[in-house]
């Protein structure tokens, strides 16, 4: 039996847990539907907030493409497939060495990166994940049901050499597979 | 005055000036606010770090701070407000070959993004 001082004590701690939890219930509802928050896409995230989101989405790619089996990668024929589904898909978004990608891909919030430093920041297996289920809330599309398999696989040997190319090459390579079409 | 009072007085003196907002130093024309929000419209913090702009830590392009102190942009041009627009708004005019697309920058934003670049 519990003496009438540890009763005070459980009792307090109790009571204050619950009225902490009502608290902090009352403010993140008070913060959903008074909608202070601005969605604009003008306005920025604190920098720790996108650190946070960023390092979370890293970690769930290396996770879940841990099981990718990458097969060989980086004959001429894939690569000119590569080049072609990069500059009908990715290009908008992404651009390339010297080549701006489209308004729309400029003023997305987040940002989609510039992948002439994919190579630095992902491995194949992880690229092909990426390209394949998209990232959640980033605009990142999944393209599993709009490439072939073997798209897929091109577009990502495609990004692998593409940090190699300066301006007038990447530009000469796009163009050339628009003329072979 | 006591000594101490004047020591107070002194350090509120110095936290007030630390705060008081940086205006854009002489001669450069432009408003910074709008150049940041700018920038983050044309996609340069895909690239480039910026200073009080959120990102990912990318050196595609080269890191964006203290952009006052640099005298020539890409080896060519004074870093002045005009060239720094110059260089924004059409970069193959002065480098044919660099790796930074022409964005499609209007002289407006341009104007407003070098203030802000030249002030932070």
């Amino acid at each position: 039996m519990l003496s009438n001082r540890h009763r005070l004590i459980v009792k307090t701690a109790v009571l204050t847990l619950l009225g902490a939890g009502a608290t902090a219930g009352a403010v993140g509802l008070a913060v959903l539907y008074g909608g202070w928050y601005n969605i604009g896409a003008t306005a920025q995230h604190f920098p720790y907030i996108y650190s946070v989101l960023e390092e979370g989405m890293k970690q769930s790619v290396r996770n879940h493409a841990e099981d990718v089996k990458v097969p060989r990668l980086g004959d001429a024929a894939q690569l000119r497939l590569g080049a072609q589904v990069y500059r009908d898909n990715c290009l908008q978004c992404h651009g390339g060495p010297g080549v701006a990608q489209s308004s729309i891909g400029m003023s997305m919030q987040p940002i989609p990166g510039p992948l002439v430093d994919a190579t630095q920041r992902w491995d194949p297996n992880e690229l092909y994940w990426v390209t394949k289920h998209g990232i959640k809330m980033s605009g990142m599309p999944a393209w599993e049901y709009h490439l072939r398999e073997d798209e897929l696989w091109a577009v990502v040997a495609f990004v692998t050499v593409m940090p190699a190319m300066d301006a007038r090459t990447f530009r000469a390579t796009i163009a050339r597979e628009e003329t072979a079409k | 005055m006591n000594v101490l009072k004047m020591l107070a007085l002194a350090s509120l003196l110095l936290t007030l000036t630390a705060c008081a907002p940086k205006g854009p130093p002489g001669g450069v024309l432009g408003d910074p606010a709008r150049g940041k929000v700018a920038l983050t419209q044309y996609a340069c913090q895909s690239c480039h770090l910026i200073p009080y702009v959120p990102g990912s830590k990318v050196y595609v392009g080269r890191p964006l701070s203290e952009m006052a102190r640099r005298e020539v942009l890409a080896g060519a041009v004074p870093n002045d407000q005009a060239g720094l627009m110059r260089w924004i708004m059409d970069p193959q005019s002065i480098d044919p070959n660099t790796a930074m697309p022409n964005m499609g920058v209007s002289e407006r934003d341009a104007r407003d993004m070098s203030a802000y670049l030249l002030t932070h």
